[in-house]
């Protein structure tokens, strides 16, 4: 192999959404610098980046790029405007949000821009490498954005136990990389695919090393019982940054493990590792949606609600094929706007950071706020999959994959835990709507970024659950490129 | 005007005005029911207008609109309209401007809203009547949950939440396991035509396994149980009734409950007929069972309206006995009778708001000697009482008659037992009448009390007209409802006379055609 790759042509088109990013990250950090009397325009430059990026992805040639370690195509495109969505929305309901906690700052938008670079690269990394880079990147954006709230101390405690946790997860991803390079002398998962074909009988080894991975990857997911940091992140950081972590960097890490996962779980040993996927999943989905019944705290619940969609999700991997992976698409565009549309309401709630944000504060708000109260009711209806929402298309797309490949418990222990799930969803629309204020009632702050972003998501969840066709066909377009069938 | 999308616009004209009364202002109280009523009264005149189109020799489905959907799934927007429905759907459009009518003046709290609801609900109930697509179907069936859910929950009684909650709850934990039913269905016809679709006729034909067959009619058939409801599931409807504001249960009582006994007929039966005819037994008795302890707790109800309550659980008994029964004229009964159920239990609902809005109190003790205070509100409620008793010359004699008639020939014994329910009926609403109407005045504060105003007696009268009109001239009802009736009984027994069996189905999957397989074992059902 050529130590020094020769570069394909069009190779800079190819990443130019990621330079985009990068450049307007340092543009927005320098201004903060040298023009901090540009600061109330820092949100501005950030939503015209991302803009900028989506037009690049969308010219962006198709192909294998830097001697096939980074790969663009249908998938990373759709994957591209998931994280170039989240962000946008985060960006929008950041505004207020930060200038009400007078926490405005280049740096913060700049995270965000090169967080977001972090996950283009983990979605499109052709290379176990380049995937950990990228999620390298994303994580020490997340590590600073989660400590934001420099004056408030749960803020701090949050961003301390994520950035020691997250180190020993890389830790573990890296060492079952080190594993999977030491057994098949290759890092590239279009190689470990050819390797695992080609290989008549999988070294116990590899099992170790998949179990590595796995459990790094479970880290990055939170799925149970690698969930721990969830609540306690969720609930210090910044609540737009709560936001943005629980959507995107999800759906980054899932499209890293489905490509690991369909290199190397084929043959024989795929259905032990199989049983280990079903294990996280159901774990994931029980633990998630029971504890959330007993949280009260709005950023804890929607943790635990988090922790459950993940379980919902990993039953494509453990079907996987082009279907399941397109549901999974599908379910993180709508998990990215129901959960963005949750948390953009609570960030608008007026209350001290340092404090809990309980369902009393939202007592009311329904009546008292029309427009907040039915974006956050119709986040929740969604979230617990109630048709015609983005989230019951969903979830019924994933559930008919898994039908169709016969794995019908799983269904079956997801769709009584959706049932459990209806419970605490619902207790929200209670709250909003059938519970009276305490006085003096918490209010929300209004602009018009976060109306937009509130509507954004509103509106998207009911296109995606009326009107679903055209994302189902490109998105099992994508899938039949990345996955064999 | 052939032409025109009827189905299409009466189904979507509710949720139209929901959505342009969404941007009224709040204060405009009067401007907001008016529109309300306007809209719903509109929907109910061009939902007349599907009579003159209807052809009453068809059994199958008409005015049909169909346009794909989401095609790679098969899914579609088909609408279509046949006996089974026909009734409920205008019975679900005659019944909203009654509702908005009688809530004129009792609903203070968030008037907007709560009309904005009832017409979301009205949206939901007309579409999953004529939703010919099982997902399609579906959608409407759990959409129309969150209106009713905000109905009871906002505009309820004392434990409004609590009985929210149970509703929501034991309604989406069935129609969710209904959900793993209908996937495998599209997945079953997807592996015998290899090509996905869930239209509802396309789904008749499937062959399905025995085992499966079983337990996917079981998801079905507790979804729609929990629906109806069917004894011992019917625990949430006393407490969403009594919680519920006037207008919540009317719709409750009149369309959502029928949307169960609808559910068996269009679903269950044709889908799974030899999982129903084994089964069949089981929801007799259950049937049964309802229609005794439903019967006998109404009649030791100290509150009126658990009193109307309980008598729902009895009375939806017939409805699913004659279900089971599977006679031509004890499914014919059950459909009339649920539209029979729905005016007349609606008008006694009705009416008992009527009087809580007056006294605040629904205790039988609270009153006594009312035919003297208000004559005309007594003689309004009598004659719903006897509808709902079975009074011949009143509609719900001529649902219960073809009920027993017809069940009698296929379960003569349960039949018996089930007849004891109309003495029973007779006995609980006349001792709630004696009670409430005459002896002597004992609360000297009901004295003053009001006759009906003019909101309600418009709301009532329309409700007695067709009892009247039903239970003199039931022809022309149960002339639309047969053939679509025949059809369906000849679907649910494969064509045969008999009823199919399990056994028969194994065998016939492993050989050919099941018509001809089918032993004369019926009396496995039994």
């Amino acid at each position: 192999m050529n130590l020094v790759p020769i570069l394909e042509p069009n190779w800079f088109q190819a990443i130019l959404p990621e330079v985009v990013l990068s450049i307007s990250g340092l543009v927005l950090i320098l201004l903060d610098a040298f023009a901090p009397k540009l600061r109330h325009y820092f949100s501005h430059i950030a939503v015209l980046a991302l803009i900028g990026a989506a037009f690049a992805a969308l010219s962006a040639p198709r192909g294998a790029w830097f001697g096939a370690m980074y790969e663009t195509g249908l998938l990373t495109l759709i994957f591209d405007y998931i994280f170039i969505l989240a962000t946008l929305l985060v960006v929008l309901l950041s505004r207020g949000y930060m200038a009400i906690q007078r926490l405005e700052g280049g740096e913060y938008y700049a995270l965000l821009m090169w967080g977001t670079v972090g996950m283009m690269m983990m979605a499109k990394g052709l290379d176990l490498l380049i995937v950990i880079l990228g999620l390298e990147m994303l994580s020490i954006c997340l590590f600073v954005l989660t400590g934001y709230h420099r004056r408030i101390p749960i803020s701090n405690e949050a961003s301390l136990k994520y950035f020691l946790m997250g180190a020993f997860a890389t830790g573990f991803i890296l060492y079952g990389t080190a594993f999977v390079y030491g057994l098949t002398g290759s890092t590239n998962v279009l190689q470990l695919a050819q390797w695992t074909t080609s290989t008549a009988a999988m070294p116990p080894l590899m099992t170790v090393a998949v179990v590595l991975l796995m459990g790094g990857i479970g880290f990055k997911l939170a799925l149970a019982p690698f969930h721990g940091w969830a609540p306690d992140v969720y609930q210090g950081a910044p609540t737009p940054v709560a936001a943005w972590l629980s959507t995107a960097p999800k759906a980054a890490t899932l499209v890293a493990l489905i490509r690991i996962w369909d290199a190397l779980a084929q043959g024989e040993a795929r259905p032990a590792w199989a049983g280990l996927v079903a294990a996280l999943a159901v774990l994931s989905m029980v633990v998630g949606n029971l504890v959330a019944i007993a949280q009260r705290d709005l950023k804890r619940m929607l943790a635990y609600s988090g922790i459950a969609h993940v379980g919902y999700m990993m039953i494509a991997v453990y079907v996987i094929s082009p279907d399941s992976v397109a549901a999974v698409t599908i379910y993180a565009v709508s998990y990215a706007l129901m959960n963005i549309g949750a948390f953009g309401v609570i960030a608008l709630l007026q209350k001290n950071q340092n404090d809990a944000q309980t369902l009393d504060d939202i007592a009311g708000l329904g009546f008292r706020r029309p427009f907040h109260g039915i974006a956050l009711a119709i986040a929740m209806l969604s979230l617990a999959g109630v048709p015609p929402t983005a989230g019951f298309i969903a979830k019924f797309y994933l559930f008919k994959t898994a039908i169709a490949s016969g794995a019908i418990w799983i269904t079956i222990v997801a769709i009584v835990m959706s049932i459990t799930s209806v419970y605490y969803y619902l207790r929200v629309v209670y709250y909003l709507y059938m519970k009276d204020a305490d006085e003096p009632a918490v209010e929300t702050g209004r602009d018009i970024f976060s109306t937009a972003a509130l509507a954004i998501s509103s509106i998207g969840i009911f296109l995606i659950g009326i009107l679903p066709t055209g994302l189902i066909r490109g998105a099992l377009e994508a899938a039949r490129h990345v996955i064999a069938p | 005007m052939s032409n025109l999308p009827l189905l299409s616009i009466v189904l979507w004209l509710p949720l139209a005005g929901a959505v342009i009364l969404a941007v009224f202002p709040r204060r405009a109280e009067g401007a907001v029911k008016a529109t309300g009523l306007i809209v719903s009264l509109l929907t109910f005149a061009i939902s007349l207008a599907i009579l003159p189109r209807f052809l009453q020799g068809t059994p199958g489905m008409q005015l049909v609109e169909l346009h794909s959907w989401i095609p790679d799934w098969g899914i579609n927007y088909g609408l279509g309209i046949d006996g089974l429905s026909l009734w409920l759907v205008l019975l679900t459009t005659f019944l909203t401007p009654i509702v908005l009518l009688s809530s004129w003046y009792s609903i203070h709290r968030y008037p907007k809203e709560y009309v904005i609801s009832m017409l979301a609900l009205e949206f939901g109930m007309i579409g999953a009547f004529l939703a010919t697509d099982l997902i399609l179907f579906y959608v409407f069936f759990e959409l129309m949950l969150i209106p009713m859910y905000l109905i009871i929950g906002v505009w309820g009684g004392v434990n409004r939440i609590y009985a929210a909650i149970k509703f929501f709850i034991f309604t989406i934990a069935g129609s969710l396991l209904m959900l793993v039913g209908i996937l495998y269905l599209g997945f079953l016809h997807f592996q015998q035509t290899g090509t996905m679709s869930f239209a509802v006729e396309d789904l008749y034909g499937l062959s399905i396994a025995a085992k499966a067959q079983v337990l996917m009619f079981f998801a079905f058939a507790i979804a729609f149980a929990i629906k109806v409801p069917l004894f011992p599931l019917h625990t949430w409807l006393p407490d969403a009734h009594v919680e519920a504001p006037t207008g919540g249960s009317i719709i409750l009582a009149g369309v959502l409950l029928k949307l169960g006994t609808y559910g068996f007929l269009r679903f269950v039966l044709p889908f799974f007929p030899e999982a129903a005819g084994e089964w069949a037994w089981l929801f007799g008795v259950l049937a049964v069972i309802g229609i005794i302890y439903g019967a006998l707790v109404a009649w030791v109800q100290p509150d009126m309206k658990k009193l109307v309550a309980y008598s729902s659980v009895s009375h939806l008994g017939f409805c699913v006995l004659g279900i089971f029964a599977m006679t031509q004229a004890s499914v014919t009964g059950s459909v009339l009778q649920s539209i029979n159920h729905g005016i007349s239990t609606g008008a006694l609902f009705l009416l008992v708001g009527v009087i809580y809005d007056r006294r605040h109190t629904r205790q039988l003790a609270d009153f006594g000697g009312l035919a003297r205070i208000m004559p005309v509100y007594a003689v309004l409620f009598v004659i719903s009482a006897l509808s709902s008793v079975g009074l011949p010359g009143l509609n719900g004699f001529v649902g219960e008659f073809l009920i027993l008639a017809g069940s009698f020939e296929t379960m003569p014994r349960l039949t018996i037992f089930a007849a004891s329910g109309v003495i029973l009926a007779a006995i609980y609403l006349l001792w709630l009448i004696q009670k409430v109407f005459y002896g002597p005045v004992v609360h000297e504060e009901n004295r003053g009390l009001p006759d009906m105003r003019w909101n309600e007696l418009l709301a009532v009268l329309p409700l007695i007209v067709m009892m009247v009109w039903i239970g003199l001239f039931p022809q022309p009802f149960i002339r639309r409802i047969e053939p679509t009736v025949e059809q369906l009984i000849a679907v649910s027994t494969r064509g045969g006379s008999e009823r199919p069996t399990l056994a028969a189905r194994e065998t016939a999957t492993t050989a050919e055609p099941v018509a001809e397989q089918h032993t004369s074992e019926s009396g496995a059902a039994r």
